[in-house]
């Protein structure tokens, strides 16, 4: 289904209550890793909860979209607002661009986050012209030093005298002193998300500075923002294995579409994006027609709609995002690369495969599990009980949903076994499924698990509001979730196998091996 | 427009008057709204008990046709000597994929996925926890599979076999994610010869059998250390019976676990796992409190001052909003629930920028020492910490297992009734008061994982480099 990665502009739950029996939990790796399962686990509504009945839906006049569940037991509510923008929408000339606007856009307004706009203005103009000199000295090959280390000087001294007029992360503050948790955003390929949970009666308080965020953004404190994204990028893929394979795949199974290139962008893409390109981007597309709020929990559906209007109803629609054009073309060969890193070995396999609307789509949630869900399924069984080649097999859909995407298998060798010898005890079982179509009572289980799966992210607050927002941008209507279930119950196994049959070809496959660099 | 709007544009016009300059017009500020009281209704869970005793507790939740148990047994890594770390790890997932001396574990795998169910088990440093997610109308089948588990438990040899050799992969693959290095290392400086701070390698692996397993799980396990948790779509009238035929009769006597003493703190270090990455990822750390600590209220504070309250937190604002030295820079107390948890800072940054970076979280740790905190961040601090307490009752079943714990170990009945009451009494000295106690830099290890020959390395003791073998194989030092 429509699995992604996304790009969190801090680590999450740091802020949030932990009295002294709360843990710690485990490094911030495996925090992020449990958040992107989450979200790339297959998942599918069960015909017991028709959300038809509890999601209260209004469209404002400038295409704004407001979707209310609520929860009467509840004393807090979890805010989505999503916006149809993500980082496939971006072009060779600003690559990065979404995610560096998701981090801008923590950074205030007219009257958040400043002393003084109008002493500001002025300042942050002439601090945004001497920072676009300086990146241009940067890009020249013959720009004299001396002017270079200059231009360095002018930044740093207009910074500290903008300093002086900016109050620090003031949104975060004001959310935090409410009693807000979990504040933050994403952008994935497809979208860019702004999340919060807060007490329940601090619901006006949410859309007065949503809709502030979205009327009257400044983009301050670009320069230093651009080294936070750096770092950004180092630790999560420069540095981490994964996040290294996982790139190397993208850019290699797609040549034309532009799934191709990193959410968070290329290193020389952060470095070259200038001010005015964020302004404008910002200015066209992050606005109510691309917009869909989810609001789950404590909310009373009629007084969102009011709040809705009064806040948001006088912002002018702006531009739907266009589709994206460019189309892939169909994968004529095995593609297979090597990622030389210092450690042990790993393997991602991938596929090409349609996305929604196609019944191909849904089947490869049925294989997904089918292939990797708990120690019964087909590789977890062979792979890792019998033959004992690999301490790990998963399978995923990547890296977004609103285009055809990718069916991805990780696998993680055991010792001393070759990816070699991996790869063919893997092939050998996929050609299997290729030929025999899965029995009834393998298709009444992954069936019921899908269902199941599903229900577990209904039950939290922020799995609800995930689901809405996220669905209504990919697949154009939320109600997907309610028809999921008719669609997985109506495909045969006959369909299974051929869906099988049909993309998971030697021909279609990218293969992205991490091959250990031994220490110097 | 209703009373309550009329109300609301009244006040939003006064506060408009009272408080705002006019320099961007007569606009009042977003935030300036008054917001109507929060109406607060607690939803605790219940408290039973089985015929055996055993305690069991439960949230009724029916949003979402789902029941989550958790099963607590009261023993973990801390029970077993350092030299046998690795031995609760494997009891943990023996439970989780051995089977039962009812049902082999194909069978209890079949079993489980018949039903959609997810069964998870952990090993922490007191306990074994197993959790299980299925459908209501499963129930009956789960709780049943699970008590066989728990009072049966046939730890098959073939997988115990496989999750060693999961296990040995795991440990070969510590050094690849430089956050697994550091921590790891971190775990050892700050614990030593105990058995919280012997991670297990793969020496360790080696000096115990399946039968080791075996005795270890029947010396501990029985009835008296059992907790039941339980949330979801059922309520007591059904449950209570269930449970106890499964797990009410279970009769087996238990040995003490025993809990070393904690050895002296050693002395601060300074440790470097050289790798070939662009960045290094840095940890100051030092052993911490636990939750019987009067200071406990005012370490959070202070906490959330120094890097536990994200934006709002002094090294995050230096070091990340006003230089872009790094993405992320934190610190918490981890607060330790039978002995001291860790007190831990950390970052990554470029491997040329670690010395200005660990001097400005030294100097912050400093600055929280010597100066009295403003009372601006004081009362920000409190206030989060107050407001957002409620997301306690937000998850039912993270609720009902925060209070089993709390029972296992011991709080005050009064915790969570209390707990606002004593942050609103933190006061800017306390603050300084448990900075001085806890953040000593001097007494702090350093842990830096990264390209030792672009690194500049911080102002301090001589740096010791860690061979990454030495995360793998090394045999602890076991206390006389």
């Amino acid at each position: 289904m429509k699995p992604e990665q996304e790009i969190i502009p801090f680590p999450r739950g740091r802020n949030s209550f932990r009295g002294a029996v709360g843990r710690r939990g485990c490094a911030i790796w495996l925090a992020r890793l449990l958040v992107l399962t989450w979200l790339l686990l297959p998942c599918g509504p069960a015909a017991a909860l028709a959300l038809q009945e509890q999601v209260h839906e209004f469209v404002l006049d400038n295409g704004l979209r407001l979707l209310v569940v609520p929860q009467p037991t509840a004393m807090t509510f979890t805010a989505y607002l999503t916006l149809g923008v993500g980082s496939v929408d971006e072009r060779d000339s600003n690559r990065g661009i979404a995610h560096f606007l998701e981090h801008m856009r923590f950074k205030g307004t007219h009257q958040i986050g400043t002393r003084d706009f109008a002493a500001e203005e002025p300042l942050l103009r002439q601090l945004d012209d001497v920072v676009t000199r300086l990146q241009r000295c940067e890009q020249e090959a013959n720009c004299p030093p001396q002017r270079l280390e200059a231009l360095r000087q002018q930044v740093k001294q207009l910074e500290r005298q903008h300093r002086q007029l900016v109050v620090k992360d003031e949104f975060s503050e004001i959310y935090a002193r409410h009693g807000g948790v979990d504040f933050n955003a994403f952008t994935s390929k497809d979208l860019t998300t702004y999340l919060i949970s807060l007490p329940a009666n601090r619901l006006e308080l949410w859309f007065a500075l949503e809709a502030d965020r979205m009327k009257n953004t400044v983009l301050r404190e670009f320069h230093t923002e651009k080294e936070v994204i750096q770092e950004e990028r180092r630790r999560s893929y420069e540095s981490r294995p994964f996040g290294l394979l996982y790139e190397t795949l993208l850019a290699t199974a797609f040549q034309v579409h532009p799934y191709r290139h990193p959410v968070i962008g290329w290193s020389s893409d952060i470095a070259a994006l200038r001010k005015d390109q964020l302004q404008a981007f910002m200015e066209r597309y992050y606005q109510p027609a691309n917009c869909c709020i989810a609001l789950v929990g404590a909310v009373e559906p009629a007084e969102a709609q009011r709040l809705a209007q009064h806040y948001f109803g006088g912002i002018p629609a702006g531009e739907r995002v266009p589709p994206v054009t460019a189309v892939e073309p169909p994968q004529r060969g095995e593609r297979r690369v090597q990622v030389r890193f210092q450690a042990e070995p790993q393997l991602l396999v991938a596929y090409h495969k349609p996305t929604v609307p196609s019944r191909d789509d849904y089947a490869f949630d049925l294989l997904s599990v089918l292939l990797t869900d708990g120690p019964t399924s087909l590789l977890h069984r062979r792979l890792v009980l019998e033959q004992q080649l690999v301490t790990q097999v998963s399978a995923f859909g990547a890296p977004g949903g609103r285009y055809d995407n990718l069916f991805v298998l990780h696998l993680v060798p055991r010792h001393p076994h070759p990816v070699a010898e991996v790869e063919a005890a893997l092939y050998a079982e996929l050609e299997q499924l290729c030929a025999v179509p899965p029995t009834q009572q393998q298709l009444d289980r992954a069936r019921k698990r899908l269902r199941a799966d599903h229900l577990r992210q209904l039950q939290s607050h922020r799995g609800l509001a995930g689901m809405l927002t996220h669905f209504q941008v990919v697949t154009g209507d939320w109600r997907y979730l309610d028809r999921y279930d008719a669609v997985i119950r109506s495909l045969t196994a006959a369909e299974v196998q051929q869906a099988a049959a049909r993309w998971l070809k030697a021909d279609n496959r990218t293969v992205v091996e991490l091959v250990s660099q031994e220490a110097s | 427009m209703n009373r309550r709007g009329i109300r609301c544009a009244l006040r939003a016009a006064v506060v408009g008057l009272l408080l705002f300059l006019p320099s961007d017009g007569w606009a009042a500020r977003p935030d300036a709204i008054s917001l109507p009281p929060l109406q607060e209704r607690w939803r605790l869970p219940e408290k039973m008990q089985l015929d055996n005793q055993v305690p069991l507790y439960l949230l009724t939740d029916e949003r979402v046709p789902l029941v989550d148990v958790t099963v607590l047994l009261a023993f973990g890594r801390s029970a077993v000597p350092p030299d046998q770390s690795g031995l609760v790890e494997l009891v943990a997932e023996g439970l989780r994929s051995g089977g039962s001396l009812k049902r082999r574990p194909q069978q209890i795998d079949e079993d489980l996925d018949a039903l959609a169910a997810n069964l998870r088990v952990d090993s922490g440093p007191y306990s074994i926890e197993l959790h299980l997610s299925l459908l209501r109308e499963d129930l009956a089948a789960g709780v049943a599979l699970l008590a066989e588990l728990v009072q049966q438990p046939r730890f098959d040899a073939e997988r115990f076999a496989i999750a060693r050799q999961q296990l040995q992969e795991n440990i070969r693959r510590r050094a690849d994610q430089p956050q697994g290095a550091a921590q790891y290392l971190l775990t050892r400086q700050l614990y030593g010869s105990h058995p919280l701070g012997q991670p297990p390698t793969l020496a360790t692996l080696a000096t115990f059998d399946l039968e080791q397993v075996r005795a270890f799980y029947q010396r501990h396990a029985g009835p008296a250390h059992l907790w039941l948790a339980v949330s979801g779509a059922v309520d007591a009238g059904e449950l209570l019976p269930l449970v106890n035929d499964a797990f009410g009769h279970w009769q087996a006597p238990v040995t003490a676990v025993p809990l070393p003493p904690l050895p002296p703190e050693a002395a601060a270090e300074s440790l470097l796992v050289d790798r070939p990455l662009p960045q290094t990822t840095v940890l100051l750390a030092q052993r911490g409190i636990d939750k019987d600590n009067p200071d406990l209220y005012a370490v959070q504070v202070m906490n959330y001052i120094l890097g536990g309250g994200g934006f709002n937190s002094r090294l995050m604002r230096e070091i990340r909003s006003n230089r872009g030295l790094v993405y992320s820079v934190y610190s918490a107390f981890s607060v330790g629930r039978r002995l001291p948890g860790p007190f831990v800072a950390g970052c990554e940054t470029r491997n040329d920028q670690v010395a200005e970076a660990v001097d400005l979280m030294r100097q912050e740790m400093e600055r929280l020492r010597t100066e009295t905190v403003t009372a601006a961040e004081l009362e920000l601090a409190r206030e989060s910490l107050i407001n957002a307490f409620i997301f306690v009752f937000a998850d039912s079943h993270q609720l009902v297992r925060r209070v089993m714990e709390q029972d296992y170990y011991g709080f005050a009945p009064d915790y969570l009734q209390r707990y606002r009451q004593r942050i609103a009494a933190v006061s800017a000295e306390d603050v300084r008061q448990v900075a001085r106690r806890y953040l000593q830099p001097q007494r702090q290890q350093l842990i830096l994982v990264g390209a030792a020959e672009s690194l500049h390395l911080p102002p301090g003791g001589p740096l010791r480099q860690v061979a990454v073998e030495t995360l793998l194989s090394e045999v602890p030092v076991v206390s006389p």
